[in-house]
């Protein structure tokens, strides 16, 4: 809609330009609305669209639909195994739901191949919790969300349990990290809802508004807490608790967007999360400006907040839980700008909450371009896309393995992407160096790329790597600790985590290195084999667009199509060329115009084709095409206008005086003007125009000049074609349309200006198709200039098509 | 000379364009190369570099790059330049901000350099010279500098600067309040000085009167902000033990009983923890403390202390209060933090047991129940969760087996798993429990209402 409203706006902006062609799209909408478009009332038609604008608009700006995340961990059963499940959607319209076995380690490795469900929605949310043994996925899309039991044995497949449809799209999905087979469901209508696999949905609270002032956004969330039966329940404006067992009337505020957070103006609520993992009663609530801890203990004031200054809204997170006297990790990841940004706090029950240590920036998707090797200018623009997609969910899987911990980050892209980045754990040292040392900063980073997981051995072919979305790689932009510091890590055993003293600088990526280690630069290349392969293969139409064609079935007959009678060797070669210029998608330059025309070889025999199209192909070819067309048009036109004429005098004359409602009859007249507009209908026609002579219409063929004398040197006449230049003469379209002349013929007044848009939209209608080469008369009419068959007939046949319905 | 340019320029391209006719257009160079900035795109561009220098201090700082962050911050100091902004926080502000982190994490920077670069901070932002003040003194103390801290605290307090002073008068009571907590700190050390003569038979007047100085000094200051409503945990727990050392309980009480129950503070539990505490310290009766525990289990239902709380109420003799404890603690075992709570759960079984032996307010339980049938099965009692407990902490498990084996019957998974295991581990502990749930088992059918139905159809 949109882009319509910007088309049209085009047009008007073009008004009278010379060189202006009709998208496609506003002619499908005229196709589409002119029949009841002028029905609707204008006002409420403005409202809607308006409205819709508005919406859109405001998506534009921030779209809130995938908060949460759409990339999910599923831990191993017991924290020694080191295989989990990663839950992400892939596919072409991100339809896709996967699950694939991870083997968590340095690098971590896929493990056969992903189960894989089709849904009917782009997958929005994908939340997962693993409760007891069973590990439960809940999976959003705008209209559905369904939920699925992962068994705890690896290698068991998962089973979908429950599917829900809502009339308003959902906005929250999230699993209960205490009992198996509990959710929480959220509307835009404002709806709440706790959704038991085994008793169904129970409705918790149901209200349009928002809880403490007056926002615009639909936008709604739940989460759990502490107490399994007691959900808070959040909006822009803050968060209440809702105990389930009496959700009328039980409900405490929790937090609350003014003076008790110390919000800024404008603040508002991006992102609540339950932090139960780290500690049971905190949750983290984040806003476009700062993100804040809060204990259901102690609600209305923060334990800790921190301004985190990202660009985009945080819209993922994910909590690290630490182990007693160790920090606690939380990533927190926007979207559109791809920012990922690690924040460790310690605290909550013994202690005060703060934080430990400054924040830290982690590697985003688009930092990998860098690394890559130096590609050709669309292969590094469509990385440059395919990188820079937006982010669509974050997850974190801590690692240990003897005395070397590490933190997997997984990002998922919109593209379908899955990178990693490992952090591995220092122990906190007293002033440590931080990456000051220009050699560590040189040698620490590296960035990597696992192979594309579909071309993993072991995975059945038809699975993996066919579709471009089905790459799934992992990006590693690991931190190799410097030696020096290992040394003194070791050599310091005493100031090991365990410690009072929080791992301060826990994970430190470090500034990108020049250059990728040699292992990194294998993955790079192996992935970027797998994506370049993948992108040839691609269907061509979902590639980039090539021009439009239509069908010629409909245009000609077979005997059209059928080789002419005299096949001569022009004949012949223009064919050639024809195909040629087919074959590779070309343009057929020489045979447009003739501003340096080819020797004719042989002259053409008009005669031999009575039929009007090859009298107008004729006609173009011999440079005659505007006098050819005052001739079929300006007469023909001519004896329709005067026969309408009259009978309009008669009804007038029945009829006196015409009602405002007659819609009917005005759609008679705005056709008859259409038809005289269609044929360049003279200036200044007062209300019954002069007879059309044949020296007036030239503003259709002046148009071909111009638009061709344009790409000629210098602005000269071109040679010939054009018998003569007309001194430019005011647009035709507009004394016509004057207010004047629409009362004068009984158009209602509501109507006139809709009337005298359309009018102009049609008076610019598309130009008639350039001359073709003799040799290839139909496909070159139909395929060159995109108009659909209907509408390459629109100026000449529309009024007659339209006669009998308006009672002609 | 650029202004000459200017009008030069379009002048000759004029020129040649009516010499020429018709009008050639020749390829000039893009105006922005040879006019001069507008003021208006001068403004323009100054604030676009200006955020663009802000980004990469930004991006400096969040990888650690502290040195290059601090390269970048020179140049954003020219923002101070034109600083109209009436933005949320500015350029001043900022500068401090960026400036502070900046040198607390530089590997060259000394206390010295931080020091001069505050000083040059308060002078450049009058707003908040006090916010700045008191950074300062958290800055010192976290360095292990208390006497610098003291003393800057107390110079922040004797600033004036016309109305600047009052509109940051909640900077100020902080002010305050931490120089208060400062002198209760050196009155602590000195309490500790003179405990130790007293061991060793000395007496030290000078000490003892500084000491008494700064009693006052601590007191003042810290029952100043106390009055303001807040969270104020640390001020009232030195204050309150400032009163109790020189015998002034009835202050202290008064103290106590304000933070926990003046309505315009915010709801905190930590205050009826402190004056449950105080109660507790000074022997006060059982019943004035169960009143303030009942007010705690009242707001947070998952508090430690609920143990205490159900322990004491047990004891009691009235049957209301007994009644209470079960709910104590049965709505503590509600919440995730408390599953694996071994204390909890024997108060729990020790409780229901003791109901069961005497045969009467079986009622209780089934009223408790009732609410939380429908998901402690899964939540507490589930077969993998038998598993791990038994697997983890045995005694965990035979508390929990006892409950559930009661509650649930005897055939409830938990209980089965727990007792089948105990059976094939030879334990006495379990064989009595065993004995006790299958000897009790009616009782797990009038309590899930079973009974009840039964003898209805």
């Amino acid at each position: 809609m949109t882009s319509l409203v910007e088309e049209i706006n085009r047009l008007e902006a073009r008004h009278g330009c010379p060189q202006q062609h009709f998208t496609s799209r506003v002619r499908w909408f005229s196709h589409l609305c002119r029949d009841w478009l002028f029905e609707v009332p204008l006002d409420l038609l403005a409202d809607c669209v308006h409205d819709e604008l508005v919406l859109q608009w405001a998506s534009l700006l921030f779209d809130d639909s995938s908060t949460g995340g759409a990339l999910a961990w599923l831990p191993p059963e017991d924290a020694g195994a080191h295989t989990g499940r990663l839950v992400y959607p892939g596919g072409q319209a991100m339809n896709q739901l996967y699950f694939q076995d991870v083997v968590v380690g340095e690098v971590p490795r896929t493990r056969g191949s992903p189960a894989q469900f089709e849904l009917n929605g782009r997958i929005r949310q994908v939340a997962a919790a693993r409760v007891d043994r069973e590990g439960f996925v809940g999976v959003r899309s705008d209209y559905h969300c369904g939920v699925w039991k992962v068994p705890g044995r690896t290698g068991a497949a998962p089973t979908p349990l429950q599917v829900i449809r809502t009339n308003v799209p959902a906005s929250c999905l999230t699993v209960s990290p205490h009992l198996p087979g509990e959710l929480a469901v959220c509307t835009q209508s404002g709806a709440v809802y706790l959704w038991s696999v085994e008793t169904g949905l129970q409705q918790l609270r149901q209200d349009p508004q928002t809880m403490f002032f007056r926002d615009h956004s639909p936008w709604r969330w739940s989460e759990f807490t502490a107490h399994p039966r007691v959900l808070s329940c959040a909006d822009r404006t803050g968060l209440q608790c809702l105990d389930a067992r009496a959700p009328g009337r039980c409900h405490l505020d929790f937090f609350k967007v003014g003076e008790e957070a110390g919000c800024q103006q404008g603040e508002r609520v991006v992102l609540p999360m339950y932090l139960g993992r780290a500690h049971p009663s905190q949750h983290l609530v984040a806003t476009q400006f700062a993100v804040y801890v809060m204990d259901e203990r102690l609600p209305l004031v923060p334990v800790l907040k921190w301004a985190h200054m990202m660009k985009d809204p945080p819209l993922f997170a994910h909590v690290v839980p630490g182990g007693p006297g160790r920090s606690h990790k939380v990533l927190l990841g926007a979207s559109r700008t791809q920012e990922l940004l690690l924040l460790q706090y310690t605290g909550g029950s013994e202690s005060a909450c703060q934080l430990a240590g400054p924040p830290q920036k982690l590697h985003s998707i688009s930092g990998c371009l860098q690394h890559l090797p130096t590609q050709l200018p669309h292969r590094h623009w469509l990385l440059q896309q395919r990188l820079g997609a937006p982010a669509a969910g974050l997850a974190a899987v801590p690692h240990a393995r003897g005395q070397r911990e590490s933190l997997l980050v997984f990002q998922l892209s919109e593209a379908g992407d899955v990178f990693y980045q490992t952090l591995t754990h220092e122990a906190a040292q007293p002033r440590a160096p931080d990456g000051e040392d220009k050699d560590e900063a040189a040698s620490s980073t590296s960035p990597m790329l696992e192979a594309p997981f579909g071309s993993t051995p072991g995975s059945p072919p038809g699975s993996g790597g066919e579709e471009e979305e089905e790459i799934f790689y992992l990006s590693n932009l690991e931190v190799i600790v410097n030696e020096e510091e290992e040394e003194e890590e070791e050599g310091t055993p005493a100031a090991s985590e365990e410690t009072q003293h929080p791992e301060e600088p826990c994970a430190s990526p470090h500034p990108l290195p020049a250059v990728p280690s040699p292992a990194a630069a294998v993955r790079y290349r192996r992935w970027l084999k797998a994506l370049f392969r993948d992108w040839r293969e691609l269907p061509r139409h979902t590639g980039v667009r090539g021009p439009p064609t239509i069908s010629q079935k409909r245009l000609f007959t077979r005997k059209d199509l059928g080789p002419p009678a005299g096949t001569s060797d022009l004949h012949v070669r223009a064919r050639q060329q024809l195909r040629h210029a087919m074959r590779e998608q070309g343009r057929i330059r020489r045979w447009d115009l003739g501003p340096d025309p080819q020797p004719l070889p042989q002259p053409v025999e008009p005669a031999a084709w009575p039929d009007a199209l090859s009298a107008r192909l004729t006609a173009a070819w011999a440079g005659d095409l505007s006098h050819w067309w005052e001739e079929r048009l300006g007469l023909n036109m001519a004896q329709r206008q005067r026969a309408l004429r009259e009978r309009r005098r008669r009804q007038k004359r029945a009829r006196g005086h015409r009602s405002l409602s007659a819609s009917f009859t005005s759609s008679v007249t705005y056709q008859s003007e259409l038809s005289e507009l269609s044929d360049g209908a003279p200036a200044a026609a007062p209300a019954p125009a002069p007879p059309l002579s044949p020296g007036h219409p030239e503003a259709l063929p002046q148009v071909f000049t111009e638009a061709w004398g344009g790409s000629l040197a210098g602005g000269s006449a071109p040679g010939g074609s054009t018998p003569r230049r007309p001194p430019p003469s005011p647009p035709p379209a507009e004394p016509l349309l004057s207010s004047q002349t629409l009362r004068s013929r009984g158009i209602p007044k509501e109507r006139r200006k809709m009337l005298r848009d359309y009018l102009a939209v049609c008076a610019e209608g598309p130009p008639e198709p350039l001359p073709e080469p003799p040799g290839s008369q139909p496909p070159s009419q139909g395929g060159q200039l995109c108009i659909p068959s209907s509408q390459s007939q629109l100026l000449g046949s529309q009024p007659r098509r339209k006669r009998p319905r308006m009672g002609f | 000379m650029d202004s000459l340019m200017e009008r030069a320029a379009p002048c000759s391209a004029a020129q040649a364009g009516s010499a020429l006719l018709p009008a050639l257009h020749l390829p000039l160079l893009p105006p922005h190369l040879y006019r001069p900035a507008t003021s208006h795109e001068h403004k323009l561009n100054f604030r676009k570099s200006k955020e663009a220098c802000l980004t990469y201090i930004q991006d400096a700082m969040l990888q650690k790059q502290w040195k290059r962050a601090a390269e970048f911050l020179t140049f954003y100091i020219e923002s101070l330049e034109k600083d109209f902004s009436t933005e949320y926080m500015g350029p001043s502000e900022m500068i401090w901000r960026i400036g502070t982190e900046i040198l607390c994490h530089h590997s060259y920077s000394s206390m010295k350099d931080f020091n001069s670069f505050i000083e040059q901070m308060k002078t450049l932002g009058v707003k908040r010279y006090l916010k700045v003040c008191l950074e300062h003194a958290f800055h010192l103390l976290c360095n292990g500098q208390t006497d610098e801290a003291y003393q800057n605290l107390s110079l922040a307090e004797s600033w004036r600067f016309g109305e600047q002073t009052t509109a940051q008068d909640k900077e100020l009571k902080l002010i305050q309040a931490y120089r208060g907590l400062l002198d209760y700190y050196s009155w602590s050390k000195q309490k500790n000085v003179l405990l130790e003569y007293d061991k060793e038979g000395f007496e030290d007047l000078s000490v003892e009167q500084e000491m008494h100085s700064s009693f006052r000094k601590a007191a003042v200051n810290l029952k100043e902000i106390i009055q303001i409503p807040g969270v104020w945990d640390v001020f009232v727990k030195c204050y309150v033990d400032l009163l109790e050392f020189y015998g002034d309980h009835d202050e202290a009480r008064q103290v106590l009983s304000e933070y926990a129950y003046n309505s315009k503070f915010p709801a905190n539990p930590n205050a009826h923890v402190y004056f449950y505490q105080f109660l507790k310290r000074h022997g006060e009766p059982k019943k004035s403390l169960i009143s303030v525990l009942k007010i705690l289990h009242d707001i947070v239902p998952s508090h430690e202390l609920m143990i205490d709380f159900n322990t004491m109420l047990q004891k009691s003799k009235k049957r209301k209060k007994r009644r209470l404890g079960l709910e104590v603690i049965f709505a503590a075992l509600d919440y995730a933090g408390w599953k694996e709570n071994v204390k909890a759960w024997s108060c729990l079984a020790r409780q229901v047991k003791q109901i069961i032996i005497s045969e009467k307010h079986l009622d209780w339980i089934k009223q408790e129940w009732n609410s939380r049938k429908g998901w402690w099965p899964a939540f507490h009692f589930s077969r993998y969760l038998a598993k791990r407990n038994w697997q983890e902490n045995e005694s965990l498990a035979y508390e929990k087996a006892l409950v559930a084996g009661i509650l649930l019957g005897k055939d409830c998974k938990y209980f089965k798993y727990v007792s089948h295991q105990g059976c094939k581990d030879q334990k006495k502990r379990l064989r009595t429990l065993k004995k006790f749930v299958n000897k009790h088992s009616p009782v797990y059918l009038r309590i899930s209402g079973l009974s009840d139905s039964s003898v209805q159809t």
